[in-house]
């Protein structure tokens, strides 16, 4: 015989009610862990997705300047453009280290698209780049390789009919290397769309970015399909000293440009981290409230037990058992009970993170393409610990009192 | 001769009920030594259950002084008389009180746990050979009879081999034919073993097998033998 095994046949007795309590406490640190996960996740999340743009600063129309970060990150267009020639001006910055310029436009994809099949209309992402500039600021795109893959490569600039697909956007079209791409767009100022045929010369492989879901054009191409020749949708660049004093003077020299604006992608880093941060506050008050609704469950279903069982409180006494062995053996049912509740609520929290994920995901939408949830094993270990110490607080009254029974008022009591 | 296991010298009990005052025990004389069988009987009300308490050290006298294994326990700490009982006495319910989600097996050795002591080899064999449950140790509660879960609760109270047996009632909850072999039980522990026993009871046929007989009534005890004094 065994404390562990005796406090766990004693909660073993009443098989509903434990199952009951444990259920909450597990409710509440799934919530806690999955809350946790977020507060660790969504901060690297916006950092990875914001580092994957490949740019430190971006140029564009002047507008809301998170709207058109979010824009970029969520795979989306602006509905201003800036002249070209800004692109050029920028080049000549003493502190521009790299440059790129990007025209971004949604075309409509006649055919082939999955959705075509239930009817509804289906649209690819545009964006007009420059190649070799583009590459410079992400290094890390690479094309897919393996049957219907091979000799993926970027179009030369001043290519017409060849286009790049992200990874998502060709596994959605069910486009391969070689294969043709239709696209229908309604040029700037005409009504009626106009249908061109692009052929695959390259698939990239996953990125984890928005670059997945894009469909990557010549940039001169771009332009001219959307019939906005000499129109840029941004200029992404990077500074040769990328610090507050460098932005500052590189803002300073390009915001007076009156249709330009220059944002910094750690503002905007800064302002995403923020926006969510009340979300967190919101959630975290749920948690709040889960985890004080679990506190009480426990209370009450350890004081149930210890009203229930003060006869037998009181044989234990006469047995031999002092108060502080009661008052232990309380104190272990809870902690066995709070326990196998919070491992439980822990499994539910890693095997749902997808799950809790993508409802944060729906719920936020950010355009963050990067997990928002990460659940690392110190999470589980503070919040599983948290759960049994509030577990053991809420024990603290039912276990005093079962101490403090005297045995013959205790067995009197109940006879 | 070995010195008296319990000596209560004037041993009162009173209780307050609301404005009134109840005297459970009042000024009663005991002294028990090892190898005696005393049954405690009387009337219900009369103060058995009381008396065995208080000689037993589970509740504190108001009044007089008590000796259990030759410590004063007058004016003691609930923890202090804790100590005291621990081990000295075996307890035995008419309820019997065994936790039911723990076999025979378990229930016996429960009290070894709170005693911090291991389980001697073969002393659980020793137990329920005694008690006459070896082929039940690992049946639950609810799988004995009344006669048998009484047998495990003897079982319990002996494995801290005590120097008392206490029993409150041992037999209120049996047939008479289970009766009569749990009260064959404890005389032959007491025979076997040197215990002593206290055992209240309102069977009086029980009572006479015991070595001696305390009369209690209205918190006193009496001799039945004794002539009826007119006032």
């Amino acid at each position: 015989m065994t404390w562990i095994r005796l406090a766990w046949n004693n909660l073993a007795r009443r098989p509903v009610r434990t199952s009951l309590t444990a259920v909450g406490v597990g409710l509440a640190t799934a919530v806690a862990v999955s809350l946790g996960g977020f507060n660790l996740g969504f901060r690297s999340a916006i950092a990875r997705s914001i580092e994957q743009l490949g740019f430190q600063v971006m140029v564009m129309a002047k507008g809301c300047p998170y709207e058109a970060a979010t824009l970029m990150l969520k795979g989306g267009t602006g509905l201003l453009y800036l002249p070209e020639s800004a692109h050029e001006q920028i080049r000549t910055d003493p502190d521009i280290e790299a440059i790129t310029p990007v025209f971004l436009g949604v075309a409509e994809k006649p055919a082939g698209g999955m959705d075509e099949e239930l009817g509804a209309p289906a649209f690819a992402l545009i964006a007009g780049i420059e190649p070799e500039s583009y590459r410079t600021m992400k290094p890390w795109l690479r094309f897919q390789s393996g049957p219907g893959y091979d000799g993926g490569r970027w179009f030369s600039p001043e290519s017409t009919d060849e286009a790049v697909m992200g990874f998502e956007a060709a596994q959605y079209e069910q486009r391969k290397v070689g294969d043709l791409l239709y696209l229908s767009v309604v040029p700037h100022g005409r009504s009626e769309p106009e249908l061109h045929t692009f052929r695959i010369v390259g698939v990239l492989e996953r990125t984890g970015s928005q670059d997945d879901g894009t469909v990557f054009l010549p940039l001169r191409t771009a332009q001219r399909i959307f019939g906005r020749e000499g129109q840029l949708t941004i200029v992404g660049g990077t500074l040769r000293q990328f610090n507050a004093i460098r932005m500052r003077e590189f803002e300073g020299r390009w915001m007076s440009i009156p249709e330009v604006q220059v944002v910094s992608l750690e503002q905007v880093k800064g302002a995403l981290v923020s926006l969510v941060g009340t979300a967190q506050t919101m959630v975290a008050a749920v948690a709040v409230i889960a985890v004080i609704v679990a506190m009480i469950g426990v209370l009450n279903a350890i004081l149930m037990s210890v009203y229930e069982r003060t006869a037998e409180f009181g044989i234990l006494k006469a047995i031999g058992a002092e108060r502080r062995q009661i008052f232990r053996l309380v104190c272990l049912e809870t902690l066995l009970l709070a326990l196998s509740g919070a491992v439980g609520g822990s499994v539910v929290a890693v095997a749902g993170v997808r799950l809790t994920d993508a409802a944060l995901r729906r719920l936020l939408n950010l355009g963050v393409s990067q997990p928002m949830v990460l659940i690392t094993p110190r999470l589980l270990a503070v919040s599983i610990l948290g759960a049994v110490a509030l577990g053991l607080l809420a024990a603290l009254w039912p276990a005093a009192r079962a101490a403090s029974l005297r045995p013959v008022e205790a067995i009197r009591g109940q006879e | 001769m070995d010195a008296p296991l319990i000596i209560g010298r004037g041993l009162c009990r009173y209780y307050r009920r609301g404005i009134e005052t109840v005297r459970a025990l009042d000024g009663v004389d005991v002294t028990i030594g090892a190898g005696e069988s005393v049954a405690v009987v009387g009337p219900s009300g009369s103060g058995k259950t009381t008396l065995l308490n208080v000689l037993a050290g589970l509740d504190a006298p108001t009044g007089g002084d008590l000796w259990i294994g030759g410590r004063p326990v007058r004016g003691l700490s609930e923890g202090a008389l804790t100590a005291i009982r621990r081990g000295f006495f075996g307890y035995v319910f008419q309820h019997f009180h065994l936790l039911p989600t723990l076999t025979v097996a378990e229930n016996v050795v429960l009290p070894l746990l709170f005693l911090r002591r291991p389980l001697v080899p073969n002393e659980l064999q020793r137990v329920l050979d005694a008690v006459g449950l070896a082929d039940r140790a690992h049946h639950l509660p609810r799988e004995l009879s009344g006669g048998q879960m009484q047998r495990v609760a003897i079982g319990r109270a002996l494995i801290v081999r005590p120097r008392v047996l206490v029993a409150d009632e041992p037999t209120g909850n049996l047939d008479s034919a289970n009766a009569e072999a749990i009260l064959s039980l404890f005389l032959d522990l007491v025979a076997r073993e040197g215990l002593a026993l206290l055992l209240s009871t309102h069977n009086r046929d029980l009572a006479a097998r015991c070595t001696r007989i305390l009369h209690l009534k209205d918190g006193r005890l009496w001799d039945p033998q004794a002539p009826v004094t007119k006032t």
